[in-house]
């Protein structure tokens, strides 16, 4: 139930004329089972778009879970090298968080967020409107999904 | 846990948890988590001020061995024909409902102990039935944690009967008659007498009675020293009786009206906070010492809420019994403000003050029950309130607020998560009051110590989300 939204995409989940699968992530965010997590670079990322106001308010309604900024970014120094692509930030948070459901059209970072050696344990899951804004059956499964945590999370 | 090194004793009881079935809005058996700071959120009319109120009849029933009365303000719940639960439509009224609490208890002794030593946890419940109009315990029952030794006490009709257990059996007797007038199970002394002489209760049963011949519920035989005396320890540890006169302080929802003059008089405490003025001129009146060090908090409070920088007792007579005003006043910088009556200042500095005099006076009771303490204050002022709550709530004071301040309850997160308050994100609970179709549920909210609230049903906090998603325009 945990996932992470990169900030690339932000406007498609906070922002005006979002697309019918940014429309339906929101609606699992903000009412339904979901949970998003965030810190380090990634929350001053979201702070800088539309999402700032909802991710207030969705701290104090337990929907947004924050992790320590330092921890995240620590991490995020030691996965540089390991990453394909430039948001080894994310990736961290995902290992410090638990979460393993991504929100993004990055490709570098799909492939960093499906590799086992990086996020296991379960594997990461990735949800993207790359080609395709509507909301389609994979979409739907992946928010029907319950093993969207590292166990204990 | 008690006071170490004040040479005072205390004393020690920390509430870990509250259970109730058919009591009020609460139907179905279900278990809130309290912590050393209890906050209670949820709508209006989900039961969040009956929580407060069995709270304050448990103790009654527990530590004082007196039956609650369920009238006494701040909480007038009515007879119990209000109080138990009400199915509506065919399944009627509940005939009795039943409360419990888990806590760590110790009896004072004369040499306080180390803040760290702990106390074992122990059960506590009550079942209460209808008497007459109002609600009275019909059952008691005290067990350790895991209910391995248990003592029970439960009046049918005109019998009173006695049941304890340890793992080695269980035994049942009837009180005989010419007992029960000591032994009755509301009477403040039963308990603790009879726990004080259950080997002399058990030795003369078959000589006296027939109808008072213990039985064995499990096990065989009767059962032996060591058995009665597990017993009679847990009964001693944990009823208190006698030794715990203080009871929570239970503070009303809207405080009493500041007036231009008091005069002196009672100064025992009320809901509304009527005797606080009094209170604090006889620590000025007294106890030079005393009140030095009152005043110190209060203004360090004053101060962080923005509602004044000094507060101060200004007599109108020589003597202590004539009359006083009671004055605050604010500060710029170096400049000093004019000193202004209580009466002249905004609303929210006398709703404040009682409960912040509760709170930060020496003699402050083991729990605070507090109904919406952000009454007539300024966003910042709640949230200093928050922080106010962190600093005092702890091991030896339990603090259980009932609030619509998201000032308050966000700043408490603030404070965890930045370290700036002694508790643990543990020592934080947040209950929530989930309204179903015709009863409620309580949801127990934790922190991390990052501050994020932690296991939250969707429905939390649904209407503050959908406002901002309105305002967004999302």
């Amino acid at each position: 139930m945990c996932a992470i939204v990169d900030a690339n995409v932000a406007p498609e989940v906070f922002g005006h004329n979002r697309p019918a699968a940014g429309s339906e992530f929101f609606k699992w965010i903000n009412r339904e089972g979901g949970r998003l997590v965030a810190g380090g670079r990634l929350l001053e990322e979201l702070d800088r778009t539309a999402a700032r106001e909802w991710v207030r308010q969705a701290s104090i309604a337990g929907r947004i879970r924050t992790e320590d900024d330092a921890e995240v970014d620590a991490r995020a120094v030691e996965l540089r090298d390991l990453c394909i692509s430039d948001d080894p930030h994310v990736i961290a948070l995902a290992q410090v968080s638990g979460a393993r459901l991504l929100y993004s059209n990055d490709q570098d970072l799909h492939r960093d967020f499906r590799n086992k050696r990086l996020i296991d344990g379960p594997r990461g899951s990735v949800y993207s409107t790359r080609d395709d804004k509507g909301f389609r059956e994979r979409h739907r499964k992946l928010l029907q999904r319950k093993e969207l945590c590292r166990s204990g999370r | 846990m008690r006071r170490a090194g004040d040479g005072v004793t205390h004393e020690a009881i920390a509430v870990d948890e509250i259970t109730l079935r058919n009591y009020r809005c609460f139907r179905e058996e279900q278990t809130a988590r309290l912590a050393p700071l209890t906050l209670l959120v949820g709508e209006n009319s989900t039961g969040k001020t009956s929580f407060l109120a069995i709270i304050r009849a448990l103790w009654d029933v527990a530590y004082r061995n007196r039956v609650p009365d369920f009238k006494e303000e701040p909480y007038d719940l009515g007879s119990f024909d209000e109080i138990a639960h009400n199915r509506g439509g065919g399944g009627g009224r509940s005939d009795e409902f039943t409360a419990g609490f888990k806590a760590a208890t110790t009896i004072p002794q004369e040499e306080p102990l180390e803040a760290s030593e702990d106390a074992a946890p122990r059960r506590f419940a009550a079942t209460f039935r209808k008497k007459g109009t109002a609600p009275v315990p019909a059952f008691q029952r005290l067990s350790d944690k895991d209910g391995e030794v248990w003592l029970e006490i439960r009046q049918d009709q005109d019998q009173t009967w006695l049941s304890f257990g340890t793992p080695g059996g269980a035994w049942k007797r009837e009180i005989p008659e010419i007992s029960g007038r000591w032994l009755d199970v509301n009477d403040d002394r039963s308990m603790w007498t009879f726990a004080s002489s259950l080997g002399l209760f058990f030795a003369r049963a078959e000589n006296r009675d027939d109808r008072a011949e213990a039985v064995s519920l499990r096990g065989t035989g009767r059962p032996d020293t060591d058995e009665i005396e597990r017993v009679a320890e847990l009964v001693m540890r944990n009823w208190p009786l006698g030794y715990l006169e203080s009871r929570p302080y239970a503070s009303a929802p809207v405080r009493s009206k500041p007036r231009r003059t008091y005069d002196p008089a009672r100064t025992t405490r009320d809901p509304e906070g009527d005797y606080v003025p009094m209170y604090l001129a006889g620590r000025y009146f007294q106890d030079k010492d005393a009140w030095t060090a009152l005043k110190g908090r209060l203004e360090h409070f004053g101060r962080d809420a923005g509602l004044f920088d000094e507060v101060s007792i200004k007599p109108l007579g020589k003597r202590e019994s004539e009359p006083f005003q009671v004055q605050v006043r604010k500060f710029a910088g170096r400049l000093k403000g004019p000193q202004r009556n209580l009466i002249d200042v905004g609303y929210g500095v006398s709703q404040a003050l009682p409960v912040i005099t509760e709170l930060l006076r020496d003699d402050a009771p083991p729990m605070f029950l507090l109904q919406q303490p952000e009454v007539h204050l300024h966003p910042s002022a709640q949230a200093a309130l928050g922080s106010l709550f962190c600093r005092v709530a702890g091991p030896k004071c339990q603090l259980v607020v009932e609030t619509h301040s998201d000032h308050l309850l966000d700043r408490v997160r603030m404070d965890i998560r930045d370290g700036k308050s002694p508790l643990k994100p543990d020592d934080v609970s947040i209950l929530y009051f989930e309204r179903g179709a015709l009863d409620v549920h309580i949801h127990s909210l934790r922190l991390d110590r990052m501050g994020n609230v932690l296991d939250t049903p969707d429905s939390y906090r649904r209407f503050f989300m959908e406002e901002t998603t309105r305002s967004l325009g999302l």
